[in-house]
């Protein structure tokens, strides 16, 4: 075992958290765009005259929706070329690498992923009605922005693992910055998703009725906010590790109890997000349609996304329970 | 031999030169941590499958009721009952992971 020097555990560190990193940051994005792309294409053959206007709605949508792997890219670049001080090499050095490749990584699939529906659903609409659309790229760009919103969290949380000194120590350490990045990671994932179904939704609503964008757009803003909690639950926990839990005792527990918080929280979130999204999507096309009946919808879609997201309130309270209690 | 071969493995991983030797890990130890892994994943992916499930019947509702507004409230019942319903894995897995964590914090 002396073949496992602290220096060896800092490159394995390195490699693990920049293919982590790259790996899934680059998913999501491809898919994104992918799917604009197919709209895209699909509204030409339609539409030929209109293939300008589709090709500059494609293009944007798709470079906003690539800035998830962007990010990707520059914190994998980071774990990867970062000088790592000599006091600081160690197992819980190597274990921040790869627990900031985790929450970059899959922390950007879902944002990625997310951003394709409402460019997919711009560029169907771009062709349906070419005249419209300055109005259909402006309300795309807000919905992809707020789609986005996940991956910053996760780039915040992987650049303070990368940058701030450790001070858990051992086992502890380990525990720590692996669990801060499964519960950023994954807990960005779902949110990002659900973003990003509920924008498209607004975008295929507004396509079809374009005057109801004031109201459609408000629907969009509220669904995407309430879609989002899991990812401000896995931020919540995430910084709780990252700083609350300093002094921990380097024990096999206490790596077991934050490792566990991180997938609780993480995975937990998961779900309420895609389904906060998927109400948000049926609600948005609906105020679209009938804007007259916008406050019953906006009412029910509340309700729903609340009782979905009780099991990602679940997940922080057991998260909390490993973190303050066992 | 399985449990043998995994202490050896976390004892070499727990192993810092700079500081004094790791402390023998316990059997106890690794039930515990083994426990809370557990009530972490039972927790994390059992909240997946109603967060989904839900948001399907609230979008649904969403739709209906832009649809025919006057059964409003009915809707809204046959929502809430629907996602009731596909709560209860959750609560499951919320009374499982809760019973593993208490049994670990009661039980030392």
């Amino acid at each position: 075992m002396e073949v496992l020097t602290p220096e060896v555990w800092v490159e394995i560190g390195r490699y693990v958290g920049a293919g982590l990193a790259l790996g899934f940051g680059g998913i999501g994005a491809a898919i994104g765009m992918g799917m604009a792309a197919a709209a895209a294409n699909e509204g030409t053959m339609r539409q030929p005259v209109a293939q300008g206007h589709l090709m500059r709605t494609m293009l944007i949508g798709q470079a906003v929706g690539g800035s998830p792997s962007i990010f990707a890219l520059v914190v994998g670049l980071l774990i990867f070329y970062m000088p790592v001080s000599p006091e600081e090499i160690g197992l819980p050095k190597a274990a921040a690498l790869a627990g900031a490749g985790l929450a970059i990584g899959i922390g950007c699939l879902g944002s990625g992923v997310g951003c394709g529906w409402p460019a997919a659903a711009a560029c169907g609409g771009v062709a349906r009605n070419p005249k419209r659309s300055t109005g259909i790229m402006s309300l795309m760009i807000i919905g992809q922005a707020m789609a986005q919103s996940p991956s910053i969290f996760a780039t915040v949380i992987s650049l303070i693992l990368l940058f701030r000194p450790v001070s858990a120590v051992g086992m502890a350490g380990v525990g720590v910055a692996i669990g801060a990045g499964i519960a950023m990671g994954a807990g960005a994932l779902g949110p990002g998703i659900g973003s990003g179904t509920t924008a498209g939704g607004a975008l295929r609503g507004v396509s079809n009725w374009p005057r109801s964008q004031g109201i459609t757009l408000r629907t969009m803003l509220i669904g995407q906010a309430v879609s989002q909690t899991p990812a401000i639950f896995g931020l919540l926990v995430a910084f709780i590790m990252m700083f609350a839990l300093a002094d921990l005792e380097p024990t096999i527990v206490n790596f077991a109890k934050t490792i566990g918080a991180g997938i609780a929280v993480g995975l937990g979130g998961v779900g309420p997000g895609i389904g906060s999204g998927l109400a948000g999507e049926t609600a948005c096309l609906a105020s679209a349609t009938r804007p007259r009946l916008d406050a019953l919808v906006l009412r029910t879609m509340l309700i729903g996304q609340a009782v979905s997201q009780s099991t990602a309130i679940y997940a922080l309270i057991v998260a909390l329970i490993l973190i303050y209690l066992v | 031999m399985d449990a043998s071969f995994m202490t050896v493995l976390v004892q070499a991983v727990a192993a810092q030169p700079e500081e004094v030797a790791a402390t023998a890990i316990q059997g106890t130890d690794l039930i515990k941590a083994g426990a809370l892994i557990g009530a972490g994943i039972c927790m994390g992916f059992g909240a997946i499958g109603p967060g989904i499930g839900e948001g399907f019947a609230a979008g649904k509702a969403c739709e209906a009721i832009g649809r025919s507004p006057e059964n409003a409230g009915l809707l809204t019942r046959t929502m809430l009952i629907g996602q009731a319903v596909s709560e209860s894995t959750g609560i499951y897995s919320l009374v499982v992971a809760l019973v593993i964590l208490f049994g670990v914090v009661l039980g030392g």
